[in-house]
């Protein structure tokens, strides 16, 4: 769905020196079933996802959305007391991890080589802030992007609304959050807002284009790939 | 009547209990950190008391600060918690007087206990509430207060009073004086 | 009353996102509540050990509910109060107005009980004929204005100044202002000989310490401490969760309660009641009567997601954080437990039937567990209820998508024209215009990651 953040992860990475690979049998880390509470159907998508992955021989498993690794992480939760699968998700849960955490915590690359001018913010996208505590690194990255001004959003760790299905469920309750978001960025005085999850960015993008807003959403991965060539 | 319900209650809690999945049980430790404590509780309940607005005099002649402060209030009907007037009469009552048994100098909090005087509505009905309390008697966390209250059986009423009555039901803006006294003064026996 | 319904969330929703008014008042005392409990919970180095330590003591007491209900009655009762033991609302209210009305009760003073809310008490003293006066300030507004509370800590947080003081001047005709102090005063003056006239003293209890047998309860206003002292009957209603093991715990708790709730170190006063007096001549009422409800509790201990719903100590920190209760405050819920809590409680107390909605209205942000004072994991109850709703009482389009999507995930030519899927699903459900009243829509990409990869 958004292609860039896919193309940018890969190419960050290798930047940084590791090989990747990417196997094209993957679908979805299945958060929306687990979200709105269709567990079989996610126990479905989850085994397809943990058998492919099962195959590769890869060190670990990277992934550029806090919310997809936290519901990785959730594995062991969905398959709990099932002792054919739960050792098998507990293994991939535990080899699995968000972008911006694996090159800081992992790789212990702060300074990728990146560089983009202008003012920038970011927003702590939740499950990444909450459920693996992702904070300082994407910061730390972004603070080393050469020529990039970066301002601390007020109430940056403030949700943005999304919420998955919680934004079509309630629409007028998620765009009334979406909007103390909107009102912080506008009072920022930035040109772009960075996050970690696309469904955040596609959120927050949404509502600035609709108020037809020259600020434009850019994922931490497609930031961290700019250069000045 | 009501045995059966208690019998229902009690069996509904056990037959759900049991119909849990079993958890590993982690027993409780209570041991808190030891937070560095300040060499001088009698100063720092003073500051905690006025930190709630509460007034606080330290001294060695206690007889003579409470008269002060009763002339400093021109008050007329003065109730005492060893001889308290009845429920309807305090109504009329300007100054509520009464000691403490102990106190509680993290917080300023007084801590009054109904087995040794009549403190309940002394230090609750009439707009003013002075307090007597012995130095001896501060002591440091509420921690300590607790343990304190448990070298002996329990009384029917223990209060804490931490400063005048207050509510922020309004607005969330501080109104000091509510049901309770509007001012509290703590006079603090150092002779003791 | 005007109770909303929960059944409605969504329309209440819509209603209070439109109340200007409301919004505002709620941006100020979320805000400031928020900030408060910050600063307060920042000032205790071991803060996060209280917390695990409160969890603790909590699990370990709903581990053996039973046999702590019962240390704490046996104590109580060999002090001298009576336990009464009510298994729903229903009973609870008879038990309570059986005893006012032996007592020939015509007047009855309250303090805040957020248990005596659930079960529609007032009503039912109403109804046999006794006048009921809430104490509480906020309480006592909302009592005038004849509105349910909209926060568990500050029932009338709802409410500006000036609404206050319309309604103090329209009902106790006191002269215009909008000086909270004044108001204030107003309020003490006007419930002072409802204090002293009162038969009956009805309170509800933050702690009930089994090793004593002691009921605990804490205030800033000193209304509690003349409902419980003035009054020849006490009542003291409470939820059988209620219970901690010892009197050494009330550390803990005083600790986090307070600061959680509103950003004290402790608030003005903590009364510890432990039976009745011991002489005719002491202060103090002649009987005190304990009511323990169940009304759904022990049901919530069947499992261990669901049984940590049983450790809140009803501090609200989590309505305050939440920010989906900042845009549409208590009312929206339909139910005396709003916000984070209240979406996990109710459907749990009144049924899924009754408020399917609210397990939903929630982004799952995760605020409300950061704040928790006894690390209830609330986002993992909304789940799991969401879990229990959706398979059995999803909308058919619904049940019926996320099989289509499930098929799609799982089979490889599927997910190639999972674009179709995509358009499916926008049919079956009207995602779209959901969306798009307020936000735009990326465009769709001409080529996936997928076939990006490919081409490498």
């Amino acid at each position: 769905m958004w292609t860039s953040i896919g193309v940018s992860s890969v190419e960050v990475l290798r930047r940084v020196g590791c090989e990747v690979e990417f196997d094209k049998r993957q679908t979805c880390c299945a958060q929306p079933a687990f979200n709105t509470g269709y567990r079989d159907e996610a126990r479905l998508v989850a085994r397809r996802f943990i058998s492919i992955f099962e195959e590769s021989e890869a060190d670990v498993i990277v992934s550029p959305s806090g919310s997809c690794t936290a519901m990785v992480h959730h594995y062991p939760e969905l398959f709990a007391g099932d002792s054919k699968w739960l050792p098998r998700a507990q293994s991939i849960a535990a080899k699995t991890h968000e972008l911006s955490s694996f090159l800081v915590r992992v790789l212990k690359k702060e300074d990728v080589g990146a560089s983009w001018n202008g003012r920038l913010t970011w927003h702590d996208a939740c499950h990444g802030l909450r459920d693996l505590n992702i904070k300082s690194e994407p910061r730390t990255l972004i603070r080393n992007v050469r020529g990039a001004e970066f301002v601390e959003l007020e109430n940056a760790d403030a949700c943005c609304g999304f919420g998955g299905t919680f934004s079509v469920k309630y629409p007028e309750i998620s765009v009334a959050i979406l909007d103390q978001k909107i009102d912080a960025i506008e009072r920022a005085g930035v040109q772009a807002v960075v996050s970690g999850d696309a469904s955040c960015l596609m959120q927050i993008g949404g509502r600035l284009s609709r108020k037809g807003s020259k600020v434009r959403v850019m994922h931490l991965a497609e930031l961290l790939n700019e250069s000045s060539q | 009547m009501n045995n059966s319900a208690r019998e229902s209650i009690l069996g509904s809690i056990r037959t759900h209990l049991a119909a849990s999945p079993p958890v590993d049980e982690h027993p409780v430790n209570p041991e808190n950190p030891v937070i560095l404590s300040n060499s001088d509780p009698i100063n720092q309940f003073k500051e905690s008391v006025e930190s709630v607005s509460g007034r606080c005099i330290i001294t060695t002649d206690a007889t003579d600060a409470l008269n002060q402060i009763i002339t400093d209030l021109k008050a007329q009907r003065i109730a005492y918690s060893d001889n308290p007037p009845n429920a309807h009469d305090i109504f009329s009552f300007d100054v509520g007087i009464s000691t403490a048994q102990a106190a509680i100098a993290e917080t300023g909090t007084l801590v009054l206990d109904s087995s040794c005087e009549r403190h309940r509505l002394v230090s609750l009905v009439p707009p003013v509430h002075i307090a007597i309390v012995n130095a001896s008697a501060i002591v440091e966390t509420l921690s300590d207060a607790l343990t304190l209250l448990q070298q002996k059986e329990i009384s029917p009423a223990i209060t804490f009073i931490t400063g005048p009555s207050r509510t922020a039901d309004i607005e969330l803006t501080l109104a000091i004086g509510v049901h309770g006294p509007q001012e509290l003064f703590v006079i603090v026996d150092g002779s003791k | 009353m005007n109770h909303l319904s929960s059944e409605t969330f969504k329309e209440n929703a819509k209603a209070a996102l439109a109340d200007v008014q409301l919004r505002g008042a709620l941006k100020n005392a979320t805000s400031l509540f928020g900030e408060r409990r910050k600063q307060a919970a920042s000032s205790l180095p071991n803060w996060e050990d209280l917390r695990s330590q409160a969890r603790a003591i909590k699990d370990e007491v709903l581990l053996h509910l039973d046999r702590y209900l019962e240390e704490f009655v046996g104590n109580a009762e060999s002090r001298g109060a009576k336990v009464h033991w009510a298994r729903d609302a229903a009973e609870a209210n008879s038990i309570i107005c059986g005893l006012a009305t032996e007592r020939a009760a015509r007047i009855v003073v309250k303090s805040k009980s957020m248990t005596t809310e659930e079960t529609h008490l007032n009503e039912a003293l109403e109804a046999a004929g006794m006048q009921v006066v809430e104490t509480d300030l906020g309480e006592y507004i909302i009592q005038l204005a004849h509105e349910p509370p909209s926060h568990i800590i500050a029932p009338a947080i709802h409410k500006t100044r000036q609404q206050i003081g319309e309604l103090f001047t329209a009902e106790l005709g006191m002269p215009p202002t909008d000086d909270v102090d004044q108001m204030t005063s107003t309020a003490r003056m006007k419930l002072r000989d409802r204090f002293a006239a009162a038969d009956v003293g009805i309170s509800g209890v933050n702690f009930a310490i089994a090793e004593t047998g002691t009921i605990v309860i804490v205030e800033n206003e000193g209304n509690i401490r003349l409902t419980t002292s003035l009054p020849r009957m006490h009542i003291a209603m409470m939820g059988i969760e209620k219970v901690i093991p010892r009197f050494s715990d009330l550390d803990v708790f005083l600790k986090l309660l307070p600061r959680s709730g509103t950003g004290q170190r402790l608030t003005t006063y903590q009364s510890f009641i432990t039976g009745i007096k011991r002489t005719p001549e002491d202060e103090g009422p002649d009987e005190l009567h304990i009511v323990l409800l169940d009304n759904g509790r022990s049901r919530m201990l069947a499992h261990p997601v669901t049984r940590q719903s049983l450790a809140c100590i009803r501090c609200g920190a989590c309505l305050n954080a939440c920010p989906v209760y900042q845009q549409v405050g208590g009312h929206a819920y339909g139910s005396v437990y709003p916000g984070p809590i209240g979406a996990v409680i109710t459907p749990q107390l009144m049924g899924i039937a009754k408020a399917a909605q609210l397990p939903y209205a929630s982004s799952l942000c995760g605020a409300c567990r950061e704040v928790c004072p006894v690390k209830i994991d609330i986002p993992q109850l909304l789940l799991h209820l969401r879990g229990e709703i959706s398979p059995r009482k999803g909308s058919a389009a619904e049940r019926l998508a996320f099989k289509i999507w499930a098929r799609v995930m799982t089979s490889p030519s599927l997910y190639k024209l999972s674009s179709v899927a995509g358009r499916i699903l926008q049919r079956v459900m009207p995602i779209s215009r959901a969306w798009t009243n307020g936000r735009d829509l990326r465009p769709i990409e001409s080529k996936s990651f997928h076939e990006l990869w490919s081409n490498e």
